[in-house]
C-alpha cells in the first residue's frame, strides 16, 4: 500500500486575477452607478413631493420658518412690512397660482442672505438688505425666491433629499459611507439648473414691473464686494452659485436699460441704523 | 474641502493596504512554500483507517492554529465586490494563507514529536470581529487543523 | 471522480493514498438579493437567495478539490467533509477536503 503526499497545485484555491485592476473597475462601476442612481431618485423624489398640494404645504407649515432660527429685525416693522408689499408687487406680476401667497421676513443677521423655504415663506436678513444698492436690486433677489416658491423647489428638494437618502440606506452600510458626499455631489449639480430656472423667471418680474431688469446684476456685485471687505463667501452666494455666465447673463438682460428715462429707485425705507 | 480631505485620506489608506498587503502577503507566501516543502515527507490524511502494516508506539492529538486579518485595500475590495456579488477574490489569498499555516504547525508540532504520518486531519474555521455595530469591523478568522500523528 | 464520504470506495481497492486534498470558494450575493433576504427576515422561511449561493459555492468548491486531486493523479476522493463558515460582510466561505486515493 502506498502512502504519500504528492505537491499540489498552487492556483487551484486562489485566482490569480489582477486585484488592482478588479478593484479600479469596481470602484468606477460603483461611482457610476451612485451617480446615476442618486440623480434619478433625486429627480423623482421631487417630482413626486411636487404633487403635493400648496394649500397642504401651507397649512402644514403655518407662520413656522422651517428649517432657520427666525430673529425678527428689531425696528424692522417697516421693512417687514416694505418687502411684503414688494413681494406682493411682484407675485402679481408673475400671476402665481391661486392661493400661492408668499410672506415675507426680515430677519437679524449679520450675514446677507435670502431664501425661501417650506410654506411660501420667504427670508431676507437685515445684512442683505443693507448692502442692497437699489430697489431694483433688492427685488430681483425677493423674485427670485419667489420663483423658487412658485416653481415648488423647497418641498422638491425635501422630497428628492428623503428618497436619495432612503436609497443609500437600502444600498448598505457601505453606501451610507459614501452618502455626504453623494448628496453634496446631487444636490450642487441640480441646484444649479433651478437657480437658472429662478434666475430667469425673476428677471422677467421685475422687467414686468419696472419696464426694465437693470440693477439685477448690480446685487451680485454688491454682495460680492461685500465678500471681499468682509473676507468670508457670503451664505447667498455659496447656495446661490454666481458663475460667470450667470452675471453674464443677468448683465444682457439689461442691455436695453435706458439709464435716464428709467432710473433705479432707491430703498423705500432707509438702512441708517 | 471635506470631501477632498476624506477623499485623499481614502486614498492613502488604500494604498497603503495594497502595497503593505501585498508585501506581506509574498514574503508570507514564499514562507510556506520553503517550510512546506521542508514538511513534505510528513504526510496527512483525513482517513480514519490506519494502514494495515503502521508501527506506532504513540498516538497524539496534533492541533495547528493560525489567525490572519485583512487589510484596508482587501476591505474595500470585498465591500464593493459583495454590492455586485460573486468571488471575494480579496479574500480566497487571505483563506488559502491560513489554511496553510495552520497545517504547517500542525506538522510542525508532529515533527517535534517524531511523527512521520498524521491521520483522520480535520479543519475548523472560525471567523472572528462580529460586531454588528455601525460599518463592517475589520475581518479576522482563525483556522485550526487538527489530527492524530502517528509517532513510530 | 467519485467522491465519497465513506472510508473507501465499496467493490474497490484502494492502490494509493494520495494525501488531503482541498477546495474553497468565498461568494457574496449581490446586494439586491440581500435586501431580499433582510425583508425575509421579518416574515421568515427560507431564505432561496442564500441556499442558492451557497449551492453554487459548494459546487465550485467541490470542483476545485476534483482538481487538486486530479493533480495528484488520483481517481476518488474519500472521506468527504464540509465545513461552512460566515465572512462578516453577507459572504459565505464553503470549504470541501477528503483524502485524494487511486482506486482500481
Amino acid at each position: 500500500m502506498i502512502y504519500e503526499n504528492p505537491p499540489l497545485p498552487e492556483d487551484v484555491n486562489v485566482s490569480r486575477d489582477s486585484v488592482l485592476g478588479e478593484f479600479l473597475r469596481l470602484l468606477v462601476a460603483l461611482i457610476a452607478i451612485v451617480a446615476i442612481a442618486g440623480t434619478m431618485l433625486y429627480f423623482l423624489g421631487g417630482w413626486l413631493a411636487r404633487f403635493v398640494p400648496f394649500s397642504a404645504e401651507m397649512s402644514w407649515t403655518g407662520d413656522a420658518v422651517l428649517g432657520f432660527d427666525l430673529q425678527e429685525a428689531r425696528d424692522g416693522e417697516s421693512t417687514q412690512r416694505y418687502l411684503q408689499s414688494l413681494a406682493d408687487r411682484l407675485a402679481a406680476e408673475m400671476e402665481l397660482p391661486d392661493g400661492m401667497r408668499p410672506s415675507a421676513h426680515y430677519a437679524e443677521l449679520d450675514v446677507p442672505n435670502a431664501f425661501a423655504t417650506l410654506g411660501g415663506h420667504i427670508v431676507v436678513t437685515t445684512a442683505l438688505y443693507r448692502i442692497m444698492p437699489s430697489e431694483n436690486a433688492l427685488a430681483f433677489v425677493v423674485a427670485h425666491e419667489i420663483a423658487h416658491i412658485e416653481a415648488r423647489d423647497p418641498i422638491a428638494a425635501l422630497g428628492g433629499g428623503a428618497l436619495l437618502g432612503l436609497g443609500l440606506t437600502l444600498l448598505g452600510r457601505d453606501a451610507e459611507a459614501l452618502a455626504p458626499q453623494v448628496a453634496y455631489l446631487v444636490l450642487n449639480g441640480y441646484s444649479r439648473r433651478a437657480e437658472r430656472r429662478a434666475d430667469a423667471a425673476a428677471l422677467e418680474a421685475v422687467r414686468r414691473l419696472y419696464g426694465h431688469a437693470a440693477g439685477a446684476a448690480a446685487a451680485f456685485e454688491a454682495l460680492g464686494a461685500h465678500e471681499g471687505r468682509a473676507g468670508r463667501i457670503p451664505t447667498f452666494l455659496s447656495t446661490h452659485p454666481a458663475t460667470q455666465e450667470r452675471i453674464a447673463a443677468l448683465s444682457d438682460a439689461a442691455a436695453d436699460w435706458d439709464r435716464t428715462s428709467q432710473p433705479l429707485l432707491p430703498l423705500a425705507v432707509s438702512t441708517r441704523d | 474641502m471635506d470631501l477632498i480631505v476624506s477623499l485623499v485620506v481614502a486614498a492613502v489608506l488604500l494604498l497603503a493596504g495594497l502595497l503593505f498587503g501585498r508585501a506581506a502577503e509574498k514574503r508570507h507566501y514564499a514562507d510556506l512554500k520553503r517550510r512546506e516543502a521542508e514538511l513534505r515527507n510528513l504526510l496527512i490524511f483525513n482517513e480514519r483507517r490506519l494502514p494495515a502494516d503502521v508501527v506506532c508506539s504513540r498516538a497524539v492529538l496534533v492541533v495547528g492554529s493560525a489567525v490572519i486579518a485583512e487589510d484596508y485595500f482587501k476591505h474595500a475590495a470585498a465591500s464593493m465586490k459583495s454590492l455586485f456579488g460573486g468571488r471575494i477574490t480579496a479574500y480566497e489569498s487571505l483563506l488559502d494563507r491560513g489554511r496553510r499555516e495552520a497545517i504547517l504547525r500542525m506538522k510542525e508540532r508532529a515533527r517535534t514529536l517524531g511523527a512521520t504520518m498524521i491521520f483522520n486531519v480535520r479543519f475548523e474555521t472560525a471567523s472572528l470581529s462580529e460586531d454588528r455595530s455601525g460599518s463592517r469591523p475589520m475581518f479576522s478568522a482563525e483556522f485550526i487543523a487538527y489530527g492524530t500523528a502517528l509517532v513510530p | 471522480m467519485e467522491l465519497t464520504n465513506l472510508e473507501s470506495v465499496p467493490g474497490k481497492t484502494i492502490v494509493k493514498h494520495l494525501g488531503l486534498v482541498q477546495g474553497s470558494t468565498v461568494r457574496a450575493k449581490h446586494a439586491g438579493r440581500d435586501i431580499l433576504a433582510g425583508l425575509k427576515n421579518i416574515v421568515g422561511g427560507e431564505l432561496k437567495a442564500y441556499t442558492e449561493l451557497l449551492n453554487e459555492s459548494r459546487q465550485e468548491a467541490i470542483e476545485r478539490m476534483v482538481a487538486q486531486a486530479r493533480a495528484a493523479g488520483a481517481n476518488a476522493v474519500l472521506n468527504v467533509r464540509f465545513s461552512t463558515s460566515n465572512i462578516a460582510s453577507g459572504a459565505a466561505e464553503v470549504m470541501v477536503y477528503g483524502t485524494a486515493v487511486l482506486v482500481q
